[in-house]
């Protein structure tokens, strides 16, 4: 059911507009529309003064930095909710300038340590590579070594290299060269450092690769520098481990009072950013906006209380065009509450139209217990479904584990209906069937009718809904259509109930004439394309019918898995194998039993059943408040 | 004979229709993961249009039980 909403507009002094904002906020009960989408109020739309848009860009790049900070920190979970003081944003903005300087050093001291750690490796490789082959002079004084790196595609270069180094140093230059992988090969060249700056003009006018290795480990040979360089990956981890403590120390400390800050702060420019859905003219501001109608007085007296009586608060007419863009509060018993997240997967309904949640809390779990309809698996799901619901307190997995419990509690009933614990298990302890034994051969036919029968109850339920909506609305297509769908199912169940003998064959013709009225009707409703289109449309109907038969089909596909699981056990001729088999299978049905009987009946409800009524997409109620406590706002 | 082929004959209704049913809902399945990755919210719509297909095998299953019951 929907909760009657009305539409209203508030005028005010421009100089009351912060104040009226807050009261707004607390009130919490409007949903604020867009003055340029109604058509019902005209006026310009408000222009925020230099101030304000000046005041808007700080809040959110102070939003923008503290949320910098909260990620770079690494504070995922939700700000709890501290005490903030008055002037929380000075604070915040005081506490960002201290803070960011600080993090960002840390945060990029860890980053150099970290691509050092991975980058120190690749040296070691060639470093070693070079190590079995470094020349004595290498150690000398007064000698200086260059490694150069070379791809296997331009080995000629470092030849020319080498004869050009040798020409210069006059001999005295040592050069070695060795692969470090299959596609490179390192040189060391140990010359003179008198020839340094030759040497290095050459290197620069060639295209090698120095081995250029960072200053932390010093100079001289290869092996000298390997030395240095292994003590320094065994101090990088230390390094890193202080600064990421620093980091955490920093994160302990500030991150509930950043995330604090950014909520409200976040709230704050949200509230702000409403203000491009209002009017204005010189001296007022005025917008629309959706209430409950219970809340009317409560607004005018709240917002009076505020400004006096420089505000006007008053409902607009309910036009047709307006109540198209009435937003939907559904307002349901306890028990039907779950099953709203079933009905909003498809869609809101539109307001003043019918909301199904209530025919679906008593329609789905009935087809669920149908399909299932086992005392032992019922059980196990009913345990299982209250159990998680203790883990997921809110949210739609929440209305889904109910919806689950509610259904197990169904498929028990028809457990003792159906005479069912884990398949045929429960006849074996002495359980009997209340009803009928739905695995037993010669009550398949008996399933199946009854499938059908629920199924016709179920889509005439909804053929008829829908007349009353099409009738409401005034829309004379879809009362044709419906109209006529309703008249020849009738008149098809007349048939299908004369051609068994269960009415007597005199009204035969009643029932044709029915039956050719609605098919006539369903055609009339799409115009000229309706001689060929309805009878098609009312073979699609019955389609709509016999898909309920899955409520027999998916059910015997579980007792026979149930039978397989039971059957294979005894085969297994070792308890214990037979046990682990039977458990396995029985696993195995229970998952498909919770998923499969769901989603097949929320099948029947969206498909078989909404399309002869339901019109959804309307819009969510989304009141304009505070998602701060009253008490830290400003 | 006729038995089995009342058999057989039960069980390439329900059997095609299936096959069928699970080309479409195939096609379908993959284009919806797509849209809920790209809108949520669509998630009720996608089901429904999984489901379509699915009258397909509820149909087959029909042919075979009324071959069954009827012709057995």
């Amino acid at each position: 059911m929907n909760v009657p909403m009305l539409p209203i507009e508030i005028i005010g002094l421009k100089r009351d507009l912060p104040t009226i904002l807050h009261a707004l906020r607390r009130l919490g009960c409007v949903h604020i529309d867009e003055l340029a989408e109604t058509q019902a109020v005209s006026a310009r739309p408000l222009t925020l003064d230099r101030e304000m848009l000046q005041a808007q860009e700080e809040l959110g790049f102070l939003v923008a930095r503290l949320q910098g900070l909260l990620d770079t920190l690494g504070c995922s979970q939700p700000g709890q909710k501290l005490p903030l003081a008055g002037d929380y944003r000075s604070q915040a903005r005081q506490g960002v300038e201290v803070l960011l300087p600080k993090v960002q050093e840390l945060t990029s001291r860890a980053e150099k340590l970290k691509s050092e750690l991975a980058s120190l490796p690749r040296y070691e490789v060639t470093l070693r590579a070079l190590l079995p082959i470094i020349p004595a002079a290498a150690r000398q004084p007064g000698y200086q070594s260059i490694g150069v790196l070379v791809s296997r595609e331009h080995m000629g270069v470092l030849e020319a290299v080498s004869k050009r180094i040798l020409e210069l140093t006059a001999g005295q230059a040592e050069l070695v060269a060795r692969d470090v992988d299959i596609s490179t090969r390192a040189m060391l060249i140990v010359f003179p450092k008198d020839y340094t700056q030759e040497i290095e003009t050459l290197l620069g006018a060639e295209d090698v690769s120095r081995l250029r290795l960072p200053t932390e480990l010093g100079e001289g040979p290869p092996d000298v520098i390997l030395a240095s360089l292994h003590r320094r990956m065994a101090a990088i981890p230390e390094e890193l481990e202080i600064v990421q403590a620093m980091q955490a120390e920093i994160a302990a400390e500030w991150c509930q009072k950043l995330a604090a800050w950014r909520d409200a702060l976040q709230d704050e420019l949200d509230a702000s950013s409403v203000l491009a859905c209002f009017g204005e003219t010189d001296m007022t501001f005025v917008l629309v906006g959706w209430i409950p109608a219970d809340e009317l007085d409560r607004v005018i007296n709240s917002l009076q209380e505020q400004v006096g009586e420089a505000i006007l608060v008053q409902p607009i007419p309910l036009t047709p065009e307006l109540r198209k863009r009435a937003p939907i509060i559904l307002k349901n018993p306890q028990p039907a509450r779950p099953f709203e997240s079933l009905v909003n997967l498809l869609a809101l309904p539109r307001y003043g139209h019918i909301d199904p949640t209530r025919l679906m809390a008593l329609f789905l779990p009935i087809f669920f217990g149908m399909i299932l309809g086992d005392i032992g698996y019922g059980l196990l799901l009913l345990l299982i479904s209250l159990g998680l619901t203790r883990k997921k307190k809110s949210g739609v997995a929440h209305d889904i584990l109910l919806v689950l419990a509610i259904g197990s509690g169904w498929s028990i009933l028809f457990g003792f209906l159906y005479g069912e614990a884990f398949g045929a298990l429960g006849e074996h302890l002495g359980l009997h069937p209340l009803w009928f034994d739905r695995a037993s051969a010669e009550n398949v036919a008996g399933l199946l009718v009854m499938a059908l029968a629920v199924g016709a109850v179920h889509l005439t339920l909804g053929l008829i809904l829908g007349v009353w909506e099409a009738f409401k609305e005034k829309n004379r297509k879809h009362l044709l259509d419906r109209g006529g769908m309703l008249v020849g199912l009738i008149g098809l169940f007349f048939l299908i109930a004369i051609m068994t003998e269960t009415l007597p064959r005199g009204l035969m013709t009643p029932a044709i004439v029915l039956l050719i009225i609605g098919i006539v009707l369903m055609g009339a409703s799409l115009g000229w394309l309706g001689i060929l289109m309805g009878p098609i449309e009312f073979i699609g109907l019955i389609g709509n019918w016999l898909s309920y038969l899955r409520i027999a089909a998916i059910g015997l596909a579980s007792v026979y898995l149930a039978k397989v699981a039971n059957d294979m056990a005894g085969m297994a001729g070792n308890l214990i194998v037979g046990v682990i088999i039977a458990l396995l299978i029985h696993a195995l049905n229970l998952v498909l039993g919770a998923f499969s009987p769901t989603i097949h009946s929320l099948r029947l409800h969206y498909v078989e059943f909404f399309r002869k009524f339901y019109e959804g997409g309307g819009r969510p109620y989304q009141p304009f408040k505070s998602c701060m406590p009253l008490d830290q706002e400003l | 004979m006729d038995a089995g082929l009342t058999a057989i004959g039960a069980g390439l209704a329900v059997g095609l229709a299936a096959i069928g049913t699970g080309l479409a809902q195939a096609r379908i399945g993959s284009a919806g993961a797509g849209v809920i990755a790209e809108k949520p919210e669509a998630l009720g719509t996608i089901i429904l249009l999984v489901a379509i297909p699915e009258t397909m095998v509820i149909l087959g299953f029909a042919v075979a039980a009324m071959v069954l019951l009827l012709g057995g």
